[in-house]
């Protein structure tokens, strides 16, 4: 029997679905061997019927939202998170702690035409199994993780930062050019995509479990020169729901 | 009687249409979209502008390019920037990338399984492989574009203010080229295809037609917009032509011309400026001009395939051109920054999108207005769809052919949800 496979999604751009459907070489084989039973960006069957794995992708930013999110995970056996949004609320939760979204609504809309709640990923209202990172997600570790998922067994977490690849590509490190570089703080498995390319990691794939500490990076970064408002704005972009940041609110 | 069509399938992000008739008469139709909204023009203040690109593209996975060059580019109006002719040639080559990308992903992989009667690409892959396998190689070689000259498939970052971070090299280039030049027989083949179709004709309607026009031949840079009633403006102006009107039952505002609907896209661009269009690309598009009915919707598909012959093609001459001239490293300019204003429009996969901002003195946001593609279409498809309601009252398909009406028009439903700062 193949495994029964949705991939679904909320709040967000639907990149990570799209990441996806970049994986040209691999689709098709992969459509082999798996029963995909939704598939909404690629497919107009929809069924309403029990998963194996269910790959979600976007914030939840509406009760609706909420209440089909805990029906997508009482039907599935495996439910994974998938990119920025899924894991940690993504870029639309940078207001979070700051301006409420009935605020910003009658700010921008000059009423209230719908209820909107804070951004926030998966992980606050359902049992999340597995997270793959990243904004957008990184295909070679969708393959991977699916390899195992299709095994029946669930991948370890990466625990080291994006540094650690960085320097494996021989980069120079863009912190001795007191840039703000996130690389120290967030979680690895994109080959240091933006230091490779001269840029300042901006930590999208999100911080390192138990393992980040954000005071402390501040004062490395205030050492730099860079005042700490603008550290912590940078962190916001992707992290924003991450419960340091919402303390030390500047 | 009421029908709701909730989630449309086959569209990026969350939409769907309702209609409502009672006796021979259409009392309500609604072009419907249930993404959250993300405020994006609310987060992006406070920022500086070296990474208000970064944040802007996320607006959008599929025409991420797009978002970031309209960002770019305003910024660039606002600190007037001047830029390399190697930069411009990279930024060329990389919206014509984008879309081969999106439009093989719409032309092949969402809306040929309608015609073909299949539910996705996956089941019409046993009966259709070259179809399938030349979609995806297409698709492929856009992507490649994006790999190269962004950093990744979707949400790249090397493309900066001011021109690129990393230079690709010749390598790298080269291997694109020769991806080209393979894969241009499946632009032809989508061509092809959609040509022999007899495509239905249920929204017919008269269409206005706006696009960015290209500088010089045919492409999606520019600085003036125009419609098809030879109404020219320049992009600075856009708050004079385009009104805004909230709609409460959806998240995207509806953007009007002359208190009327108009169209963006690729049956815009080629109905306005095809005869611009050189090569191939300009013998298939007189060999089909009876068929790519400005009129109807439907024929969208047509001159996206149109379009996807002329990307590959520009594609290939951008491509050789840098090759000869050789590419050199370039640093990124020294940028000043001050108070500032800026607006500038391209032509993104699924039509006109526009990006302003207002920065002060140490180039930090303080106000973002950005007007998407699908936001503009989104009254127009209202309008084919109570048209199309009208005439299919008494079908029993009408809720598969009402699809098609929204589908053929590509709505980047995240797009349109991006929200749009009110206007004293």
């Amino acid at each position: 029997m193949k495994p029964k496979i949705g991939i679904l999604g909320f709040t967000g751009c639907a990149g990570c679905q799209l990441m996806i459907l970049n994986l040209e070489d691999e689709l098709l084989d992969i459509f082999k061997r798996i029963k995909l039973v939704s598939f909404q960006m690629a497919s107009s069957e929809m069924k309403d019927e029990k998963l194996d794995i269910a790959f979600v992708e976007g914030s939840i930013t509406t009760e609706e939202q909420k209440k089909e999110l805990e029906k997508i995970r009482k039907k599935s056996k495996i439910l994974v998170a998938i990119g920025n949004c899924a894991t940690l609320g993504g870029v639309q939760a940078l207001s979070n702690g700051i301006k409420s979204s009935r605020e910003m609504m009658k700010e921008v809309y000059g009423g209230e035409f719908w209820r909107l709640m804070d951004s926030k990923p998966l992980s606050e209202f359902v049992e999340v199994d597995f997270e793959l990172f990243g904004c957008p997600i990184e295909k070679q570790e969708f393959l991977e993780m699916i390899r195992f998922l299709l095994r029946g067994f669930i991948p370890l977490k990466r625990d080291y930062p994006v540094c650690l690849e960085c320097k494996l590509k021989d980069n120079e490190c863009i912190l001795l050019e007191k840039r703000i570089c996130l690389g120290p703080l967030t979680v690895a498995g994109c080959g240091a995509r933006c230091p490779s390319l001269g840029l300042e990691c901006l930590g999208c794939r999100g911080v390192i479990e138990g393992e980040a500490r954000l005071e402390s990076a501040i004062k490395i970064f205030e050492d730099a020169g860079v005042s700490a408002e603008d550290v912590k704005k940078i962190f916001r972009i992707f992290s924003a729901n991450y419960p340091d940041i919402l303390e030390v609110k500047s | 009687m009421r029908l709701k069509i909730n989630p449309l399938t086959r569209v990026e992000g969350h939409g769907g249409i309702y209609v409502e008739i009672k006796g021979k008469e259409v009392k309500d139709i609604r072009f419907e979209i249930y993404e959250g909204s993300r405020f994006f023009e609310s987060i992006i203040k406070g920022f500086k502008y070296p990474i208000v690109p970064d944040i802007m593209r996320r607006i959008c996975a599929i025409c991420t390019a797009s978002h970031s060059m309209a960002s770019i580019r305003a910024l660039e109006d606002a600190l007037k920037v001047d830029i390399s002719e190697q930069t411009e040639l990279l930024r060329d080559l990389l919206i014509h990338g984008e879309m081969i990308e999106s439009h093989a992903l719409h032309v092949y992989v969402l809306s040929l399984p309608d015609y073909l009667g299949f539910p996705s690409i996956v089941e019409m892959a046993e009966k259709h492989p070259k179809e399938v396998k030349g979609a995806l190689q297409l698709k492929k070689a856009g992507n490649m574009v994006h790999v190269a000259l962004s950093g990744r498939e979707v949400h790249g970052m090397n493309e900066r203010v001011g021109g690129f971070s990393k230079i690709p090299d010749e390598r790298e280039l080269q291997k694109i080229l020769e991806e080209m030049k393979k894969v241009r027989e499946f632009a032809v083949l989508a061509v092809e295809i959609f040509s022999t179709f007899d495509i239905p004709e249920f929204p017919k309607s008269e269409n206005l037609m706006v696009a960015v026009e290209p500088e010089e031949a045919f492409g999606y840079y520019g600085n003036r917009i125009s419609n098809s009633e030879n109404d020219r403006w320049e992009v600075h102006k856009y708050r004079e032509k385009l009104k805004e009107r909230v709609v409460e039952y959806s998240r995207a505002k509806h953007v009007f011309y002359d208190e009327r609907p108009f169209m963006v896209g690729a049956l815009s661009r080629i109905s306005l400026f095809g005869n611009r269009l050189r090569g191939e690309a300009r013998e298939l598009y007189r060999e089909n001009e009876d068929k790519i009915d400005e009129s109807n919707s439907l024929t969208i598909n047509l001159a996206q395939a149109i379009e996807l012959v002329h990307c590959v093609e520009r594609c290939i001459e951008l491509l050789e051109t840098l090759i000869s001239r050789e590419v050199e490293k370039e640093g990124l300019p020294k940028i000043e920054t001050f108070e500032s204003h800026g607006i500038a429009c391209v032509e993104a996969p699924r039509g006109t999108l526009i990006h302003s901002y207002k920065l002060d003195e140490e180039g930090r946001v303080v106000e973002a207005d950005v007007i998407t593609p699908t936001a503009m279409n989104a009254a127009n498809i209202e309008k084919d769809l109570r048209i199309s309601a009208l005439r299919l009252m008494e079908d029993e398909e009408l809720e598969r052919k009402l699809q098609l009406i929204p589908r053929a028009y590509d709505p980047c439903i995240s797009c349109a949800t991006h929200l749009i700062v009110k206007r004293s």
